[in-house]
C-alpha cells in the first residue's frame, strides 16, 4: 500500500510541553487512552493539559468525576495552573458527575448515562476520572470486558479522543482488559530517591505512532506538567556535517598547543585539581568567543551567576555586557533534584534562543551533585547522551572536572568520561625548586595533531598565562615531583607546534 | 454577595407569576443552582455545600429554622415559617436584608466564590441563567450598571 493510500492518522497536541516529541508528533485522534499511576503522580494535570489544549465550543471535551475529588475542589486546585483558561468552562470543557449513577446503578447504566451525554454534546474529547473507582465494584470479568469493549466502541465511533484515568499498580498491567483494549497506555511514576522526588513518566504502548520508548522525567510547576524526552527533543534531527573550523581560546601559546584550536563540534574536558585554573581557562573560552562574535552558555553549578561575571571582570573579562546584550547566558541550575534532560532542556533552549556556539559546564562535580540521587547513578550514560546531542547540533563544550592530584598516577577524570571527550587538556601542580608550580599538557585531540609540550603557566589578572618554552630541564613532571635532568644546560629545544588549522 | 442573591430574585420574580409567594422565586434560583451544580459536581457535593449555606443564613436569619436539606439536597420548610415580606414595598427598597432565603442563596453563591473563584462562578451562573447578563468582572457585584 502506498503512503497515500493509508488512512492519516491526525496527532493532536497534548498540551504538555515536551510530550508531543515523546509521542511522536501528537496524540493520535479519536484513540482510547489510559493515564495510570499513583495518587499524585500528575495523572489528572496532565488530563486537563490536553482537555484545555483541545477543546472547543464546537467539539467541547467532557470530563465525567467519578468518587474521587469532586469537581470543585479539583477545579479550585486545578485554576492554579497557568493553562487553566476559565473561559473554557462550562461551554467547552463541561464537568458531569457520575457518582450516584455508580453508586445506585451497575455499568450498563454508566454506558448508558456517558452515551447519552456524548450524544448530547459531541465531544472530541471525552475523560473519565477516576475510571478506577467505576469499576471497583464486583463486576464479572465479563460484564467488565464487555463495558470497557462498548465503551471504547462507542466514543471512537463517536471520534472522540478518550483518556480514563486510573490508580493502578504496574503489577496489574497483566491480565486487566482495559489495557487490552487501550490505544495508548500512558504510566506516570513519582519515586523518592533518598530526599528528593524523581517524577517520570512510560509511554508503555501508542498504538499507530512511534512514541519515543523509554522512561523519561517530567516536573509539574505551576504550568502543569512539563516532560522532557530522553531524547531531548532531537528526534529526527540529522547531525551536523563535521566541521573544520577551530575554536580559540585567546591564549596564544594554548591555542598554538591544540593546533590552532578545538575544532568545532568537540567535546573538550579541563581535568586539574582545585585552583588550576580549570574555571578561569573555561571563562577565557567562553569570552574569547563573545569578542568572536560567537554567543556562549556557562552552566554552573557551584556559584551564582553574578559572582561567576564578577570574578571574570577580575581577570579583565566583561561578561556583564554580552549578558545584556543577549551574547551570553549564565544558568544556575541546582535545585538538587535535577534530572539530566532538565539541565539539557534548559541548555537547548538557551542554545536556540542564544544560537550558542560555545557551551561551558562548569563543573562536571557540580552538574552531579545538582541532580537527584537516582540520576547520579546513571551520569555517565547521562553525559553520553548530553555531549553526543550537543554537539551534534555543532555546540562546542566545554568541560570542568576535579581530579585528585595523585603522585603515582595521573588521573584524567574521576569519571571515567575521558572516551566521551575529543580534546583533554590536563592542569596539575608541581613542585619545582621548592615551589608549588602549574603545569600544563594537551592528552588528546581527537581531530587532530596536538603539541606534546608540557608548558609551565601562572594564572595573573589577565587569567592563564603560559610561561616561556616547554619545560625540557625536567624528568617526571606529570608526577607532580620532576627531577632536574641533565640537560638543565642544554641548548633549548624548540616547541613542537602542530599544524594549524582554520582559525576562529 | 447579597447584592448579586438579590439581582438573581428580581429575575426570577419578572420570570414568575406576579400573585406568587416571596420563596417561589427563592426556591426556583436554589433548584437552577442544585440541577446546574449536582450535575457538575454530584449530588452529594452540591447537599454538602447547600447544608453549609443553610447553617451560615440560619445564623443570620433566625427565621430559617425550620428550613431543611432534604436528601437529594432539594430544600424543604421554607416560607412555611418565615415573616412575609411586602413584595411592592420591598422590591422598590431594593430588598432591604432580612429575607431568609436571599440571604441563603447568597451564602451558597458564597461558598462558590469561595471554592471556585469570581470567574469559574461566574461562568456557572451564565450557564444556569443564559438569559441573565453577569458582564462584571467580579461576581460579587454582578452587572455594572
Amino acid at each position: 500500500m502506498s503512503t497515500q493510500d493509508k488512512v492519516k492518522i491526525n496527532k493532536l497536541p497534548t498540551g504538555v510541553p515536551g510530550l508531543d516529541e515523546i509521542v511522536g508528533g501528537g496524540l493520535p485522534e479519536f484513540s482510547f487512552n489510559i493515564i495510570a499511576g499513583a495518587p499524585g503522580s500528575g495523572k489528572t494535570t496532565l488530563a486537563h493539559q490536553f482537555v484545555f489544549a483541545n477543546a472547543t465550543s464546537d467539539r467541547p471535551a467532557l470530563y465525567f468525576t467519578v468518587l474521587g475529588e469532586s469537581a470543585i475542589k479539583m477545579l479550585r486546585y486545578q485554576q492554579q495552573y497557568t493553562f487553566f483558561d476559565p473561559a473554557k468552562l462550562p461551554g467547552s470543557i463541561r464537568f458531569i458527575n457520575l457518582s450516584q449513577v455508580v453508586l445506585e446503578k451497575d455499568l450498563g447504566a454508566v454506558l448508558e448515562e456517558i452515551t447519552k451525554e456524548v450524544e448530547k454534546a459531541n465531544p472530541a474529547v471525552v475523560v473519565v476520572d477516576s475510571f478506577r473507582t467505576m469499576v471497583r465494584k464486583p463486576e464479572s470479568d465479563m460484564d467488565l470486558q464487555s463495558f470497557i469493549q462498548r465503551l471504547a466502541l462507542f466514543l471512537a465511533s463517536w471520534q472522540a479522543t478518550t483518556f480514563l484515568i486510573g490508580e493502578y499498580a504496574e503489577d496489574e498491567l497483566r491480565d486487566n482488559p482495559i489495557f487490552t483494549v487501550a490505544d495508548g497506555l500512558f504510566w506516570l511514576r513519582q519515586t523518592p530517591e533518598r530526599n528528593s522526588i524523581v517524577r517520570k513518566l512510560q509511554i508503555i504502548k501508542l498504538r499507530g505512532q512511534d512514541s519515543v520508548p523509554g522512561l523519561h522525567t517530567f516536573r509539574i510547576t505551576d504550568a502543569g506538567l512539563q516532560a522532557f524526552s530522553r531524547t531531548f527533543g532531537l528526534t529526527g534531527h540529522v547531525k551536523d556535517p563535521p566541521s573544520h573550523r577551530r575554536l580559540c581560546f585567546g591564549i596564544p601559546e594554548l591555542d598554538k598547543m591544540l593546533g590552532g584550536g578545538v575544532r568545532e563540534g568537540d567535546s573538550v574536558l579541563v581535568a586539574g585539581s582545585s585552583g588550576t585554573g580549570k574555571s578561569v581557562l573555561a571563562t577565557q573560552f567562553i569570552a574569547e568567543g563573545i569578542r568572536l562574535g560567537e554567543p556562549g552558555i556557562v552552566a554552573v553549578f557551584e556559584e551564582r551567576p553574578q559572582a561567576y561575571a564578577e570574578r571574570a571582570a577580575s581577570l579583565g573579562l566583561d561578561l556583564e555586557t554580552p549578558r545584556k546584550d543577549g551574547k551570553l547566558a549564565i544558568l544556575y541550575l541546582r535545585p538538587l533534584d535535577l534530572s539530566v534532560d532538565e539541565t539539557m532542556h534548559s541548555i537547548l533552549d538557551t542554545v536556540k534562543k542564544l544560537g550558542a556556539k560555545r557551551l561551558v559546564i562548569d563543573s562536571l562535580a557540580g552538574f552531579e551533585m545538582a541532580l537527584a540521587p537516582g540520576f547520579r547513578a546513571d551520569f555517565r550514560e547521562s553525559l553520553y547522551r548530553m555531549i553526543f546531542a550537543l554537539t551534534g547540533i555543532g555546540v562546542t563544550i566545554l568541560s570542568t572536572v576535579e581530579v585528585d592530584e595523585s603522585f603515582t598516577e595521573f588521573p584524567f577524570s574521576t569519571y571515567s568520561i575521558s572516551f566521551l571527550t575529543d580534546d583533554i587538556i590536563r592542569l596539575r601542580y608541581v613542585s619545582i625548586d621548592g615551589q608549588l608550580r602549574k603545569i600544563m599538557v594537551v592528552i588528546k585531540m581527537r581531530g587532530g595533531n596536538h603539541a606534546k609540550d608540557i608548558r609551565e603557566y601562572e594564572i595573573t589578572s589577565k587569567g592563564v598565562v603560559i610561561l616561556g618554552k616547554r619545560l625540557t630541564n625536567f624528568q617526571g613532571l606529570i608526577s607532580g615531583v620532576p627531577i632536574h635532568s641533565d640537560r638543565s644546560e642544554a641548548k633549548e629545544e624548540p616547541s613542537q607546534e602542530p599544524e594549524i588549522g582554520s582559525k576562529s | 454577595m447579597r447584592e448579586l442573591a438579590h439581582r438573581l430574585f428580581a429575575y426570577e420574580v419578572v420570570v414568575g407569576k406576579t400573585s406568587e409567594p416571596m420563596e417561589f422565586p427563592i426556591l426556583r434560583i436554589y433548584e437552577k443552582l442544585r440541577q446546574s451544580l449536582s450535575a457538575f459536581a454530584g449530588v452529594a457535593a452540591f447537599e454538602s455545600l447547600a447544608f453549609r449555606a443553610l447553617t451560615q443564613a440560619k445564623s443570620e436569619a433566625p427565621g430559617l429554622w425550620a428550613v431543611q436539606v432534604a436528601q437529594g439536597g432539594s430544600l424543604q420548610g421554607l416560607g412555611q415559617f418565615e415573616p412575609q415580606i411586602d413584595m411592592d414595598k420591598d422590591l422598590a427598597d431594593r430588598f432591604p436584608a432580612g429575607d431568609g432565603g436571599i440571604i441563603l442563596i447568597a451564602c451558597l453563591l458564597g461558598l462558590l466564590l469561595l471554592f471556585l473563584g469570581d470567574a469559574l462562578t461566574l461562568s456557572l451562573l451564565r450557564n444556569t441563567w443564559p438569559d441573565e447578563a453577569f458582564d462584571d468582572r467580579s461576581s460579587e457585584n454582578g452587572r455594572n450598571t
